[in-house]
Order: structure tokens, then C-alpha cells, then sequence
């Protein structure tokens, strides 16, 4: 009992401590760990997309865009609430990510990759182009979730946006979902063979993937006020395939600190230019090589153990 | 008859692998299926199972056309298979490579009836004692009773064991032949391929043997063996 209480005093403090956190954070800080949270929710999606289900799209930023710019789009040309607005591009995302999800069926490893990638650079190259639409490369103006000027709104917004987004995914990896996902990832046939519609669940998670990424685009678009074709770049792609190898491409919680530790770090490294990124690239080859499950799921293996040293557990724990 | 495989061929470019072949396995039967090394049996299981679409000719279960159907399906119908290599959830523990089976085939099926009869299945196996470990940390025999376990759960009428001697420890051949033999003595329809002579003809009651992707033999063990084609297909002779 006590072991299985844990982990939720663990969540019940982290949540504590994140909700009280802007009363010591100066208006630049809220305003990176407001950021931050747009980050934490696509590394997470990606994570449950290419850790859990093994297909290792690089598309997942067009599905950010296309929700950004469906939900501001909507909002500036048909002056649509914006929470609708956000709802619109969660199901255009999604809608688009079931049909690249169906196209890739038959793509597997390095061929899905690619083909993911050239359709992030059509979008990107759509969004350019159609700047009668779009404002292209000046960048479309959308209004805020939030009257007024303060970031505070969207920190706390774009924080339940987060843990929202942790417990649904979380709970379908827990479900049977998650255990036909691992299947496939391990082995498409083998899954076949154990009765399980792999075609089915490779579009259901390409679907649920692209409306999470979708609805961190709709955050974004309207906290910081412009969407710009910059969004579907790869060095973003790459940025949030970072975040989530740092924290742990297999384990949900994990992408999201190491989305937060890689944003965070990645500015307050700003002074040192150029140099941050080849730091930032050290520690993730660092990571690769030492800590494949990423450096959250080892910091957390390590201090459960030190615990485990320091207090050893009753017999009662167990029994 | 339970399952039938009318006129099907399979090419691989100029290769006919399985060459307008017609084979029957009717409910409860033990079939040895051998034959030289690409004789076509692999290509053949993998026709029966849905993991391949034929060229030509018919699958059929219960008398229905699974032409063009997804393993999946196949698997939903009553057959269940293993692979020559196993192919487990190599990351997944022994219980979830159970579990999962199950809990495809059948929706209204809760995670604890699942592990349940995953725990029967174990046991039968003598693999309880790994039931929390992961696949990939199995010995190459406990692997092949994995998976033929992993297709017990899908409650097959068909079993469709491709090589399931193949690469484990002698002091476990028995243990998987006894598995097999009870399996057949509880109504199990199995397909036994071997290229191994020896492990099949003592387990089975009908042997075919396979040549250049036909049959050229079909019958009693003893009589099969007996073939002037068998031998010549077996020593080139």
C-alpha cells in the first residue's frame, strides 16, 4: 500500500510545486515555462508515437502547424471563439494524421521517416506559399486564449494542458491499447499473428498522436500571438526529438520533464551563442550512449535505489 | 474439413515456391508437412496463416474463401502459428506476450481472465516460473514454447508449428514434443513442419512431403518413407 502510494504523493508534490512556482518566476521565466509546456506536450505525443507504438514519424510538427493555423485561421477569418477554434484544429490534426497514418501503412523504419519529413516540408512550403491565407513568411496575427497582458493565464493553462494530456495518454498505454502499441512495435507480424489489426492501431496512433500536436499548436498560436511557417522546421523537429530522447522516449512523464529541462537549459545557456547547442548536442549524445531510456527514468532509478539504501524497507512493505 | 488450400501458387519472381498446390487438414488431424530446405513449407504455412497472399488458388476455413484477408483475421478464425526464428514481444514480459492474444481476440475478455488462463497456459508449459521475466531473456527453447503458448491463447482449432524442434536444447526436445502430443490428444488440428525426418515421423499419423513447392507424397508415416520420390527428393538421387 505504502509502496503503491508513492508515485501519486510523488505527482501530488511535483503539481504543488509547479502550481506555486510563478510566485518566485520573474515575467521571462513564466513566459519560458509557459513555452516550455508546448514543448512538453509535443514531446510527449512523440513519445507515445515512436517510443511506444515504434513509428518514428517526423511529421509531428506539420500536425502542431496544422492545428495552430486551422484554430487562428478560424479565429481571424471567421472571428470563431478561440477554445472552439483550438477544438477545429485538435480534429483537423487528427483528420490529416488518420490519412497520413492510412498512407503510411505499408511504410516501415527509415521509408515512414521519410515520408513523414516530406510532408512536413510540403506543409511548411504550403504555408509559405499561401500567404494570402496564411501572411506566409511575416507570420499569421491570431488573438489570445486570454484577455490582458499577463502570462500567468497561460502558464496555468498550458500546465493542465500538460497534465491532461499525461493522464489520457497514460491511461491508453495502460489499457489494452497500450499493450497491442508494444506488440506492434516489437513485431508487426508476430502482432498480426496474435490476432491484432495492426493496420487499425497504426491509424488510431497516428490519429491520437497528431490531435495532441494539434492542440499544443492551438496553445501555442494564441499564447504567443503569431504562427509563422517556422514551426514545421526540422531543426523544431529535431528539438523536440531531443527533448524527448533526454527524458525517456519510452516513459510519458519523462519526455515532459526533459522537454522542460531541454528548453529551459537551452535558454539559460542563451549568453554562451552558439556553444549551448553543441552542448546541448553533447548531452544528448551522452544520453544515447549511456542512458537510452533517458536521463529521467536513470535519475529516477537512481535516487529510488539511493532511498531504498538509505531507509531499508519493513518486512510489512512486502507482505 | 477445417482448413483447405485448393491450386494455391506462389511466385517470388521467376520461383514458383508453392506450385498449384492442394492440401487438406480436417479438425483434430497431425500433420507432418516435410521436405528438403526450400521445398516451399515455410511459404506454404505462411499461406495458410494470411501472412501471404496466393498468386492463385484458395484458402478456405470451414469452407470459407480467406483470399485476400490480414493475418489477423486468420488468427480470429481458428489459426494459430509459430515462426521458424520465434518472433516474440521481445520487451514485453512472458505474461504480456500471453495476455495479449487474448485480450485481441476477444473485447468483452478483462485483463485478470486473461492472465488467468495465461496462468493455465504456463503451466502447461512448465514456463510459470519465468511468467515475470522479459521475452527476450528466455532460452531458445523456452522461446518456441512461448510462442506456441502465445498461440494457444488465441484458442486455435489449427495450429500451424513451423520447425518447432529447431534450435532447442535436446534435454527440451521431449518437453516440446510431449506439449505437442498432448495438444493433438486434446482435439488440436496441428500442421508440424520439419525438415527433420526423425522429430516428425514418430509424432505424426499422416506425413506430406513437399518437393519444389508441390506435394509428392501424402499418407501413412511409414508408407511416405517409403516413396522412391521422397527418397530422391531427400538424397538428389
Amino acid at each position: 500500500m505504502a509502496l503503491r502510494a508513492k508515485p501519486a504523493i510523488s505527482w501530488l508534490v511535483a503539481i504543488a510545486v509547479m502550481a506555486a512556482l510563478p510566485h518566485w518566476l520573474n515575467a521571462y521565466w513564466l513566459h519560458i515555462l509557459a513555452t516550455s509546456w508546448y514543448y512538453a506536450i509535443l514531446a510527449v505525443s512523440w513519445a507515445l508515437l515512436a517510443g511506444f507504438a515504434g513509428q518514428f514519424s517526423f511529421a509531428h510538427m506539420a500536425f502542431a502547424a496544422i492545428g495552430g493555423y486551422t484554430s487562428g485561421l478560424l479565429a481571424v477569418d471567421l472571428h470563431l471563439p478561440v477554445p472552439l477554434g483550438i477544438l477545429c484544429g485538435v480534429a483537423s490534426a487528427a483528420l490529416v494524421g488518420a490519412a497520413i497514418g492510412w498512407l503510411c501503412l505499408r511504410l516501415r523504419g527509415p521509408y515512414l521517416s521519410l515520408f513523414t519529413l516530406a510532408f512536413a516540408l510540403i506543409l511548411q512550403l504550403i504555408i509559405i506559399a499561401e500567404y494570402q491565407f496564411t501572411r506566409g513568411s511575416l507570420g499569421l496575427s491570431v488573438p489570445g486564449l486570454f484577455g490582458g497582458n499577463s502570462d500567468l493565464p497561460y502558464y496555468y493553462a498550458g500546465f493542465v494542458l500538460v497534465l491532461a494530456s499525461l493522464a489520457i495518454m497514460g491511461a491508453l498505454l495502460r489499457s489494452r491499447v497500450g499493450l497491442f502499441l508494444r506488440a506492434l512495435r516489437e513485431d508487426e507480424d508476430a502482432a498480426e499473428a496474435s490476432a491484432i489489426d495492426t493496420s487499425y492501431y497504426r491509424i488510431l496512433v497516428f490519429t491520437i498522436t497528431s490531435a495532441f500536436a494539434g492542440l499544443a499548436g492551438g496553445y501555442y498560436g494564441h499564447y504567443v500571438g503569431i504562427l509563422s511557417p517556422n514551426i514545421v522546421t526540422i531543426p523544431e523537429m529535431g528539438l523536440v526529438v531531443a527533448m524527448a530522447v533526454v527524458g525517456g522516449i519510452e516513459n510519458l512523464p519523462g519526455a515532459a520533464i526533459g522537454a522542460i529541462f531541454v528548453f529551459v537549459a537551452s535558454e539559460a545557456l542563451r549568453s554562451g551563442g552558439q556553444l549551448r547547442f553543441v552542448a546541448l548536442g553533447l548531452v544528448i549524445m551522452l544520453t544515447q550512449r549511456f542512458a537510452q531510456n533517458g536521463l529521467v527514468v536513470l535519475a529516477a532509478a537512481r535516487l529510488a535505489r539511493a532511498t531504498r539504501r538509505r531507509a531499508p524497507s519493513p518486512k510489512t512493505a512486502t507482505g | 474439413m477445417l482448413l483447405s488450400a485448393e491450386s494455391v501458387t506462389k511466385r517470388f519472381g521467376g520461383i514458383r515456391a508453392v506450385d498449384d498446390l492442394t492440401l487438406t487438414v480436417e479438425k483434430g488431424e497431425l500433420v507432418g508437412l516435410i521436405g528438403p530446405n526450400g521445398s516451399g513449407k515455410t511459404t506454404l504455412i505462411n499461406l495458410m496463416s494470411g501472412a501471404l497472399v496466393p498468386d492463385g488458388g484458395h484458402v478456405r476455413i470451414d469452407g470459407i474463401s480467406m483470399s485476400g484477408k490480414a493475418p489477423h483475421v486468420f488468427a480470429r478464425s481458428g489459426v494459430g502459428r509459430t515462426f521458424q526464428i520465434p518472433r516474440l514481444f521481445r520487451r514485453m514480459s512472458v505474461l504480456e506476450n500471453l495476455i495479449t492474444p487474448a485480450l485481441a481476440l476477444k473485447r468483452t475478455y478483462s485483463r485478470v481472465e486473461a492472465e488467468h488462463k495465461a496462468h493455465q497456459v504456463l503451466a502447461f508449459l512448465r514456463l510459470t516460473h519465468v511468467a515475470a521475466l522479459e521475452a527476450r531473456a528466455l532460452s531458445g527453447g523456452q522461446q518456441k514454447l512461448l510462442e506456441l503458448g502465445r498461440a494457444l491463447m488465441l484458442e486455435p482449432r489449427l495450429l500451424l508449428l513451423d520447425e518447432p524442434f529447431a534450435g532447442v536444447h535436446p534435454k527440451l526436445l521431449d518437453q516440446v514434443a510431449e506439449r505437442i502430443e498432448e495438444l493433438s490428444r486434446t482435439g488440436y488440428a496441428i500442421v508440424l513442419v520439419d525438415h527433420n525426418l526423425d522429430a516428425v515421423r514418430g509424432l505424426v499419423r499422416r506425413l506430406v512431403v513437399m518437393a519444389r513447392g508441390r506435394t509428392i507424397a501424402d499418407g501413412a508415416p511409414d508408407e511416405v518413407l517409403r516413396s522412391v520420390d521422397v527418397i530422391e527428393a531427400y538424397t538428389g538421387r
